[in-house]
């Protein structure tokens, strides 16, 4: 093997795949990064067994090869590296790192005990663009939360359509729904609804790995597993794969959680009300809890929070209430998960009395919704 | 040699070739499927297992397994996910230790498939002389459904755990086979469905989902009433599942033949099989739901709380365990113990609640109506007998519903003695406990009064 690439090349992907690479005391070769030399690509492969990570970037190949390398402690070497060119050698079983001022040789394995990522077949794909995929994840990823118990719920839900996407999470306690209309550049191949849940940790990966600009993503799919690959600019060749396994089961019928009708509906300002639940939430103590109290015909609601060891606050904001009076108690942290996630200026809080399931909604923005559980009183 | 012993044998001499980490990486939770003309199918747990199989043990695998079966020509991997959920009795040593009641959403507890909530079981099911018959009745048919008791029909209150016993029938129905197929369905769901199939023109496709199902649980059917067509499509379901054997479990808050406009078919239908009724728990029960609430939650509540709890909480279930967790909140989000007098103030709501308002007037009206009697002076002088046992309940009523004194009710039909008003009150207070048909006459009676 033998190969001269761009440090800031050779940078982003060892940043990508050093990511899921991780102490694994049962196999440590999966502390390693796969260094593949092939004609005119250099591809960096890491593994955790879960979710897998291949990228491919541009190098001058002069001889093909590969070798697996601790992966930290290559990422650490190139980090350190100034943005010029760097010629990498294999030699036994060590690599060696050259530029202008830098001779180093790493000790490294054989490439025949990394584990093989699973290939997919590549004929049907669903096209979508990068962008709009990562910011729906953002607004929902936070939200699941892990659960040996209860893994189909422990993990994100895409649903794709033939014009939409939406992705579900829930830790049981509160849920967000993001839809993602369509309209130009999707692609569904498969011509009908697929389903998956994919696990908390993938999406997080999956979110850092997507584009910042629009760039379109690909996905594939096999029995267990995810593949999305993103594409090198003006050209048909990978740049970045990330497969998943998917989670086995059946994500529960979520749709019935969301109230269809409301007894009471609250417009409020965002920013003053993400402001009132932090003050409030101050004196929430351990339980986090505060009191949202809405009457008939008011034009304020009030917010309450007491802790026998801290104090209490009472807070009130300018709001428009319909509907009847009601008292409801939440962990307000929750509520501000939710509305951290919501652009709009303005929000709707739609109550069901004490004990049912409110929703928020950002006002003009129909594509998000939160669903959250009071605490009982 | 079985699957298991052949599969046994290929891992032994792999072992013997490859590191421990390696195997124990590539070759945990393998095993073989089927070996079906001569093509032997390994099932493993991930597709990255089946990349390292296929591409790099492969022919070792084969090797083995021809020298022990010279007909094998190929293998197949194929991914089958290691199920890692936990069962009903595993989850529920996963003991929540919640500081307060967030609460969750229930739906997702439910099982999709049976509709079943996992939390209802017969371990967490108190057993006392208020419903033991039901229970008996209900392990009856967990033993063979569809054989002992068909349809099995529980009625009772609201709050008494007739949700709770029909739902653990159906959990424990699919555990001891998971191949049985199980619906639960609320009867408002039920009926939404119905109407839903009947817009939708796709009543065969739904007639067709229910009448495929082994066990089917419809809660508070009451609610049926009067809905003529739900009514129809229902009573074809039953016969269908009924004369397959198939196990119908049914719950309502009265007895069939009180609920109001029910066809005579679906009532004579509902007859047929084991009706059970559940009433209000008595003392010890209420103490021994008490006691187990609180070690579910893992808190200690001393004894003359609970016993204040269970003197003053008499008729509902549920209000019992709302009692139990405010106390247990109250007492987690202070962390200080709770005295009787703490219990007193915390519950006074739930205890104090506002009792129920009758008077003379709508007591006797409701009798004469009842009875379909005129109310003139006859109900309250005549001596036929169609009279008379119409005024016994109305003077057995006045005096346990308002309290009146015997003289005061005497006055009140004439100026009869105290006398044949004590024996009135006795003579029906007897026939209440002993005649079920009077019984249920004085209960219909006693709604009539506070639905006015």
């Amino acid at each position: 093997m033998n190969f001269t690439i761009l440090v800031k090349e050779f940078k982003k992907g060892i940043g990508m795949a050093e990511k899921i690479t991780g102490k694994n005391l049962t196999l440590p070769i999966l502390d390693n990064v796969l260094i593949e030399a092939l004609p005119n690509f250099l591809k960096i492969s890491s593994t955790d067994l879960e979710v897998g990570i291949q990228w491919w970037g541009l190098c001058k190949t002069e001889k093909e090869g590969k070798i697996a390398v601790p992966a930290r402690f290559l990422n650490q070497l190139i980090g350190s590296l100034p943005d010029d060119k760097v010629n990498i050698k294999e030699k036994g079983n060590s690599l060696i790192v050259e530029s202008k001022n830098l001779k180093t040789q790493i000790k490294g394995f054989s490439a025949d005990d990394f584990p093989i990522i699973p290939s997919f077949l590549k004929e049907i794909y669903i096209e979508i663009d990068g962008k709009k995929l990562k910011d729906g994840l953002m607004s929902v990823v936070d939200i699941a939360s892990p659960s040996q118990i209860r893994p189909e719920i422990s993990g994100i839900y895409f649903t794709f359509t033939k014009d939409s996407v939406k992705l579900v999470a829930t830790d049981s306690f509160r849920l967000g729904e993001k839809t993602i209309h369509l309209k130009s550049g999707f692609k569904n191949l498969f011509e009908k609804e697929v389903n998956f849940i994919l696990p908390q940790k993938t999406i997080k990966e999956l979110i850092n790995v997507l584009p910042d600009e629009e760039k379109n993503v690909r996905i594939y799919l096999s029995d267990s597993q995810v593949l999305f690959e993103t594409l090198l600019s003006n050209s048909d060749h990978p740049e970045i794969n990330l497969i998943s396994r998917q989670i086995d089961g059946e994500y529960p019928s979520y749709q019935e959680i969301i109230p269809k009708e409301s007894k009471t509906k609250i417009t409020l300002n965002k920013e003053e009300l993400i402001k009132q639940i932090k003050t409030a939430g101050l004196f929430g103590g351990r339980t986090n809890e505060v009191v949202v109290k809405a009457e008939a015909g008011e034009k304020e609601i009030e917010i309450k929070s007491q802790d026998s060891e801290i104090g209490e606050s009472e807070l009130s904001m300018d709001s428009k209430i319909e509907g009847e009076s009601v008292k409801a108690s939440f962990n307000w942290k929750f509520i501000l998960d939710g509305l951290s996630n919501m652009k709009s200026s303005e929000i709707l809080f739609e109550l069901q009395g004490g004990d049912g399931p409110a929703v928020i909604r950002p006002i003009g923005d129909a594509s998000y919704l939160y669903v959250i559980m009071p605490i009982k009183m | 040699m079985t699957n298991e012993e052949i599969w046994q044998s290929v891992l032994s001499q792999i072992q013997l070739n490859i590191s421990p980490a390696n195997f124990a990486t590539w070759f945990a939770n393998t095993r073989i499927s089927s070996i079906e003309n001569n093509e032997v199918t390994v099932s493993v747990p991930n597709s990255f297992s089946k990349e390292w199989l296929e591409q790099k043990y492969h022919k070792d695998i084969l090797k083995i397994l021809k020298s022990l079966d010279d007909n094998i020509k190929e293998i197949k991997y194929i991914v089958t996910p290691v199920n890692v959920k936990m069962s009903n009795s595993q989850r529920k040593g996963v003991k929540k230790e919640e500081a307060f009641e967030q609460l969750g959403f229930s739906e997702l507890e439910v099982s999709k498939e049976t509709n079943l909530n996992p939390k209802y079981t017969f371990d967490n099911f108190i057993i006392g002389p208020f419903n033991e018959i039901a229970y008996a009745a209900s392990m009856a048919v967990v033993e063979e459904p569809g054989k002992n008791y068909n349809p099995l029909f529980v009625y009772g209150d609201v709050g008494l755990g007739k949700t709770h016993l029909i739902q653990a029938i159906g959990n424990k129905i699919k555990e001891s086979d998971a191949n049985k197929k199980v619906k639960y369905i609320p009867a408002e769901k039920l009926i939404s469905t119905i109407v839903n199939a009947i817009r939708n023109q796709s009543v065969e496709e739904l007639k067709k989902n229910l009448r495929d199902i082994d066990v089917l649980i419809v809660d508070d059917i009451q609610f049926i009433a009067g809905k003529d067509k739900t009514q129809e499509e229902f009573f074809h379901t039953f016969n269908s599942l009924y004369q397959k054997n198939k196990q119908i479990i049914l719950s309502s808050d009265r007895h069939p033949n009180n609920i109001p406009a029910l066809t005579e078919r679906l009532k004579s239908r509902f007859n047929g099989g084991m009706i059970a009724d559940i009433n209000t728990p008595d003392y010890e029960t209420r103490m021994a739901i008490l006691k187990q609430k609180i070690e579910e939650k893992n808190v200690n509540i001393s004894t003359d709380v609970l016993e204040y709890i269970a003197n003053n909480i008499q008729k509902n279930v549920r209000e019992l365990e709302s009692a139990i967790n405010r106390i247990i909140i109250y007492r987690k989000t202070n962390n200080k113990t709770i005295e009787l007098e703490d219990a007193k103030k915390l519950l006074k709501n739930i205890i104090v609640s506002p009792s129920k308002i009758t008077n003379y007037k709508k007591i006797v009206e409701s009798i004469t109506e009842f009875y379909d009697i005129p109310s003139g002076n006859m109900f309250f002088s005549s001596r036929k007998k169609e009279f008379a046992r119409p005024r016994q309940i109305a003077m057995y009523l006045l005096k346990k519903e308002l309290k009146m004194s015997y003289s005061e009710i005497g006055r009140k039909f004439g100026g009869k003695d105290h006398t044949t008003v004590i024996h009135a009150c006795q003579l029906i207070e007897k026939e209440y406990e002993e005649n079920e048909k009077i019984h249920q006459e004085i209960e219909l009676i006693l709604q009539r009064i506070y639905s006015k």
